[in-house]
Order: C-alpha cells, then sequence, then structure tokens
C-alpha cells in the first residue's frame, strides 16, 4: 500500500485548517476590541461569552490579547504572520494592472508563494483556497441530489477560457485603476467576507456573486469556475507549468477502470496521462486508485503516454488477438 | 484612461457622503491603485472605526476602508498603516511629529452658528475630546474651539460633539484627492 493515498485526508485537513482560521480570526479580533475597550461589564450577554470563550482558548499562548493577537492577521489573499506578510501572486499582478508599475515592496510579499506554485504547480488550489472547501463539499452535493434523481450540470466547456477571464479582469484594473480581480477572486470573497458576517454584521456584495458560481457548479458544469473561469487558476496553472512535482500513473498497474477521470475535479484524464498545467496535485485519483497505480514524479515534464494499463481488458485483448495498436503499446513496454 | 476610471467609479469629490480613508492612506487615486482589498487594516483596527465600501461608492471602491467620523473617530493607533501589505495606508509612527508629518485624513471645521460655545453655553467637549489638545484645536473664551491647521482629521470630536446636527465635522481633504487629476 502506498502512503500517498492517505495525502487526500491530509488534503481535507488542511482546506480545513484554512477555513476555521478564517472563522476564527474575526471571533478574535471582535475579542481584541472588547480588551482595547476595557468595558468588560458594558458587555452584552454573547460578547460576555465570545470574550470568556476567546479569552480561555488564548490565554495560554497571549500575555496580551491586544497586541500579541495581532501577529496573525489576514486572509489567503493577503495575510501577516508574526512579520511575515505573504500575499496572493493574483494580488500582486492586480495591482501591477491597476498602478500600471510594480511596487516592489509589494511584490516581494508574493514571492514565496510564487516558488512554491512554480515547484508543486496550482496546488493553492487544492490544498489552502478556503472556496475550494466549499466547492468541494458543493460537488458532493451535487453527487447527492443526482442520486435522489434530480438533474445536476455536466457542461464541459474550454479551460483556456480563465486565461481570458484573467486577462480581462487586468484590463479593468488598469481602466479603472483599481484592483477589481479581487472582486471576481473567489477566495479574496471567502475571507473577506466571512469577515464581513462575524465582525461587520452582514454578508457584502461578494457574498451574492460567490453564490453564483456555487449554483453555476451545480447547475451548469462540476467545479465550473475553477476548471473554467477563476483568474487566479489560470495565473497559478501558468506559474505551474513547468512545475517539478507530478503525479503519473505506473501503466504496469493499472487496470483502467477509470475511477481517477471520474474523481478528478478538474475534468482532467490522468487515464491516458493527460495532467497538464490544469492538475492541482490535490491526490484525489492517488486516494480513489484500486491498484495504487498512481504516484509521483519529479520532473519539469508530465511522464509520456503509456497506453492502456496492463492489468485492463483492452491491454490484455489486445496480446491476444493482435490488435495493431496494443500491440505496439506492448512492444513499447517490453 | 484615469478619464474612463474616473467615469466608472465616483471620485472621492463627488463622493455621495462624507467619509475618510484610514490614517495615513496615500491620495485618493493612488489609494485605490494600491489597495488590494484584503481587509486586514479593519481587522486590526482596536476601536473597529474602518468599514468596508459595498457598490455605494462605485465599483472602483468596493471593499476599501473608509472611516465615518460621526459614527465612530479614528483613535490615530497607526496599526493599519503597519499592517498594510500594500502601503496604500503608509506606516507612521505613533508619535506627535511623525503623525502631524505623515497623516491628512482631513480637516475639523466649526459651525459657529450651531457650536454650544459660540452660542453662550459653555461646552468644550470637543476640545477635550481632541487626541492632539492644543495643537490641533485650542479652546478659547467659553472653551470656544479654534482648529489649527495642524488638525490631521481624524473625527474624534465630530464624534463626540453633542450638537445635532454636529457643530464641527471633518471636511475630507479633497484638495489633496484631487491634486493629481487636476
Amino acid at each position: 500500500m502506498s502512503l500517498w493515498r492517505h495525502l487526500n485526508k491530509l488534503r481535507w485537513v488542511s482546506l480545513t485548517i484554512v477555513f476555521a482560521m478564517l472563522v476564527a480570526l474575526p471571533f478574535l479580533h471582535l475579542y481584541q476590541t472588547y480588551v482595547a475597550a476595557h468595558a468588560y461589564d458594558l458587555l452584552a450577554p454573547d460578547e460576555k461569552r465570545l470574550y470568556d470563550m476567546m479569552e480561555t482558548l488564548t490565554s495560554p499562548f497571549v500575555s496580551d490579547p491586544a497586541e500579541d493577537l495581532d501577529n496573525i492577521k489576514g486572509n489567503t489573499w493577503s495575510g501577516t504572520f508574526w512579520g511575515l506578510q505573504l500575499s496572493d501572486p493574483l494580488a500582486v499582478l492586480g495591482q501591477i494592472a491597476a498602478g500600471l508599475k510594480l511596487y516592489w515592496p509589494f511584490f516581494l510579499t508574493a514571492i514565496i508563494p510564487i516558488i512554491l506554485t512554480m515547484i508543486f504547480g496550482r496546488f493553492f488550489c487544492g490544498w489552502i483556497c478556503p472556496a475550494t472547501l466549499l466547492y468541494e463539499l458543493n460537488s458532493n452535493f451535487a453527487a447527492w441530489i443526482r442520486w435522489a434523481g434530480f438533474k445536476v450540470g455536466n457542461r464541459r466547456f474550454d479551460p483556456r477560457l480563465k486565461y481570458l477571464v484573467l486577462a480581462i479582469g487586468l484590463v479593468f484594473s488598469a481602466i479603472t485603476g483599481s484592483v477589481l480581480v479581487a472582486s471576481i477572486y473567489p477566495p479574496a470573497i471567502v475571507g473577506r467576507e466571512i469577515y464581513y458576517l462575524i465582525a461587520l454584521g452582514g454578508f457584502g456584495a461578494g457574498a451574492v456573486f460567490f453564490a453564483g458560481t456555487l449554483l453555476f457548479d451545480l447547475l451548469v458544469a462540476r467545479r465550473g469556475f475553477c476548471r473554467y473561469l477563476c483568474p487566479g487558476g489560470a495565473l497559478y496553472s501558468l506559474l505551474g507549468h513547468y512545475r517539478l512535482v507530478r503525479i503519473r500513473r505506473i501503466v504496469e498497474t493499472c487496470n483502467d477502470c477509470a475511477k481517477c477521470n471520474v474523481v478528478c475535479e478538474f475534468g482532467l484524464d490522468p487515464l491516458r496521462d493527460n495532467f497538464g498545467q490544469e492538475c492541482n496535485n490535490c491526490t484525489a485519483c492517488i486516494s480513489v486508485c484500486p491498484t495504487d497505480a498512481m504516484t509521483f514524479i519529479l520532473s519539469p515534464r508530465d511522464y509520456p503516454k503509456q497506453g492502456p494499463g496492463h492489468l485492463g481488458k483492452k491491454y490484455l485483448r489486445g496480446a491476444q488477438t493482435g490488435d495493431q495498436h496494443d500491440a505496439q503499446t506492448m512492444a513499447d513496454v517490453e | 484612461m484615469a478619464g474612463i476610471g474616473a467615469s466608472m467609479g465616483t471620485r472621492a469629490a463627488e463622493a455621495p457622503f462624507r467619509y475618510l480613508r484610514p490614517p495615513g492612506a496615500r491620495v485618493e487615486d493612488e489609494f485605490l491603485t494600491h489597495c488590494i482589498n484584503c481587509g486586514q487594516c479593519g481587522e486590526v483596527c482596536p476601536n473597529r472605526c474602518i468599514k468596508f465600501f459595498g457598490r455605494e461608492n462605485g465599483a472602483s471602491s468596493m471593499d476599501t476602508p473608509y472611516i465615518i467620523p460621526r459614527e465612530k473617530g479614528c483613535v490615530l493607533c497607526m496599526k493599519c498603516g503597519e499592517v498594510c501589505p500594500t502601503d496604500a495606508i503608509n506606516p507612521v509612527p505613533r508619535e506627535l511629529g511623525a503623525i502631524l508629518a505623515g497623516v491628512k485624513m482631513g480637516h475639523a471645521v466649526v459651525d459657529e452658528r450651531l457650536c454650544l460655545s459660540f452660542q453662550g453655553k459653555t461646552c468644550g467637549v470637543c476640545y477635550r475630546a481632541c487626541p492632539l489638545q492644543d495643537v490641533a484645536i485650542t479652546a478659547g473664551r467659553l472653551e470656544q474651539p479654534h482648529v489649527t491647521d495642524k488638525c490631521v482629521g481624524c473625527g474624534l470630536c465630530e464624534r463626540s460633539c453633542i450638537q445635532l446636527p454636529q457643530a464641527i465635522r471633518i471636511i475630507p481633504d479633497y484638495e489633496k484627492y484631487d491634486k493629481k487629476s487636476a
């Protein structure tokens, strides 16, 4: 048994932790404001409950909540961890487009994400993005209601559409002189709207847009926004074109069951060794493979096409009947 | 290009209502090109005075931070500039000289017809609320407030004014905002 197949569970843990942080930070912010106000007695009962809960949770770690809790702020769009500022590469690109010039101090905050993306590809989309958690739950929900007999969308579009969305978003950012891509990028919206909901008492306009993308995924195309429209996904795909860590199929143990193709959220074709720059290394195909025929390679290019799996019917039939294509594949293997 | 942008998003000078940007913010046009709408300034604000625009101030202002001084003034803690990743809000140290040099949110204007002290009833609330007392605002006879040109426009005086409508208001520094486009 390969240990890699447990990575998908780890990925769900990672997504959940990021999302939980986004929910916890606004509460911590509220707690800090209560502390700063020095008026515990004047708090409403609900506020007192929040104060007590946050005090219990944080007191082992911080001595001065009003100052020390400032060490973790922000969201996946841009955040601060003990003085280290990290930003989404799309935020940097959007800001360059809005001002039509590069602002170096901000560009440097995206260096670590850019380097990680060049190594791991679109890993942000699969492992960190707070919208991904909701989109994947939405996908599971779609599977349920399809099982219950409702029709869900399963259209396919050209995945290159998202590069157009990225280009249009940047052009509009330049025209308006403001970072408009932030308004159409789900992880930025989710991080912001959670804060608005908890700390400012209500969703903003972005929540409507995000609900629209959930409906689009449900009724038109599975994971449609991420696959075909997300500007950030487009940027990550481009940055991860020559990524080093890739998934490959082991043709000797593959039985052509095609479960990998079914489970792939991004509509890729692992069964025929088609990963390309879209793959986000989410490892769902590794975890679902019944014969452990999926593994990682370190290479700037995808593994070459290998033909049908050696445990599959097509391969075995090809060997018996002398089918030209499959016989050729056999020859390659030998 | 800026002209098209101006037609798509409302300019500060034509804003439908009076708002301030957080302390240390760049001039309005530059602020909008720098702000990436991450919301961290709001998350560190201990006074919760920083709020975020919906669509009410034009598309280019969406999700950018603002302050309505009558609802909640800025306490000049200067944490927002420290956390801002793009320096849309410049970091300003929390010292008198640095704040006077680096913060210009607007300036307070007293309406003498409304101000109690100018109507013969000693008040002085705005003078006492000012964090830069005797520098930005001085009290005259009957605690009559006199705003100096050193006022940075934090809005605590407007917040504290007991008159309704308020007798002292922060006028956002539109002259500063429009310098670039003029």
